[in-house]
């Protein structure tokens, strides 16, 4: 696209806002820094598993899948930049230099979203376990005394509302079908199931987040929440619970990055690294 | 309402999913209505839809009002002129 005078517009001034404008200042700087960790967590889940499952595009088990997968996948892309976003508007900082100029073991995602996509069973029970999880997360936050930040999550939930139906249907479809498609789904499920928690990692400022009113619990009492939510449906389906336990402290550690995460980091950055400070 | 297309899909639900996705992903739908096409009842007789006989009369462009509507008019001025 191009203005009037025939200059060429950069892309991301075609991109609607979706972040608020606010005023830094409307945060003391203790929440704004606690925000400012929690919201990276989140920008980093959905970033790096909007990039996971979209190795399924071109590859789901059918069409019509693959475009509903492929646009679940480009929905948490979106999510990410937004959070990127407003960490940029928190900070100073930049949402491109978040999202692409950050070495592997500054990211700061869970560990349920550190494994590689597998097989279908797996990239389903993945994003069945992380979506319920991210929405409880989300309702935490939903009622957050600072304005823009429960705005953009009243959006983000109303979108995540039908990923949490998707996941449901793919569930109960790979359930319900004795022989290989529960085996795969329960096979998924365990080896999940030790990192299924992780979501809930407890933050290291978290507490100043509840004193300002912005997160509605600790991590975990999230984590029970989602707990007994998630395990209503499993016991229904007459699958293995998840495993007791708090969520573990190192839960979002990347001092030593996973070698399947190195390698996605090398493809999500490899078009940013071609040529240093491009600009859409 | 407008047909905007067909999806592939093992159970209703999963329709209504992809005929989201394929129809209204980038907003240009407010409403979908999704029906199996084991529901669908296909009427194509010609005999039916396209019949035989001449028809014209029940279009409106069948009748030819010119010459009618010369005839009235030089009735109803010859009326004026008693």
């Amino acid at each position: 696209m191009t203005t009037t005078d025939g200059a060429r517009l950069p892309t991301r001034q075609l991109i609607q806002p979706d972040v608020p404008r606010f005023e830094r200042r409307t945060l003391k700087p203790e929440a704004r820094d606690a925000l400012t960790g929690l919201l990276l967590t989140m920008a980093d889940d959905e970033f790096v598993l909007g990039f996971w499952d979209s190795e399924w595009t071109g590859i789901a088990p059918l069409l019509e899948e693959d475009v509903a997968f492929s646009s679940l996948a480009q929905d948490e892309i979106g999510h990410a930049r937004v959070w990127y976003e407003m960490l940029a508007q928190l900070t100073g900082d930049a949402a491109d230099r978040l999202a692409f100029h950050r070495a592997p073991e500054e990211f700061q995602h869970a560990r349920l979203l550190d494994h590689p996509r597998g097989d279908w069973a797996f990239s389903i029970a993945r994003r069945w376990l992380y979506d319920t999880a991210d929405a409880v997360r989300l309702a935490a936050l939903a009622e957050a005394s600072f304005e823009p930040l429960a705005q953009v999550v009243g959006k983000v939930i109303r979108e995540e509302r039908y990923h949490l139906m998707h996941m449901d249907a793919w569930l109960r479809r790979l359930a319900g079908h004795d022989g290989e498609p529960r085996q795969r789904l329960e096979a998924a499920l365990a080896a999940l199931a030790p990192d299924a928690l992780t979501v809930f990692t407890p933050l290291p400022a978290e507490e100043r987040l509840v004193d300002a009113d912005l997160l509605s619990a600790p991590m975990v009492q999230l984590a029970d929440r989602w707990r007994s939510d998630v395990g209503l449906v499993l016991k229904e389906l007459g699958l293995p619970a998840l495993p007791e336990g708090r969520p573990p402290a190192e839960g979002r550690d990347h001092s030593k990055p996973s070698e399947s995460f190195r390698w996605l980091w090398g493809e999500f950055t490899s078009v940013a690294r071609l040529e240093e400070g491009a600009e859409w | 309402m407008r047909h905007a297309g067909n999806v592939t899909a093992p159970d209703i639900e999963l329709a209504t999913h992809y005929a989201r996705e394929f129809y209204s992903r980038r907003q240009e739908s407010v409403r979908l209505w999704v029906v199996p096409r084991a529901e669908i009842t296909d009427l194509s007789d010609p005999d039916l839809l396209q019949p035989p006989l001449d028809r014209t009369f029940k279009k409106p462009g069948g009748y030819v009002m010119r010459d009618k509507l010369d005839v009235a008019k030089k009735r109803a001025e010859a009326d004026k002129k008693k």
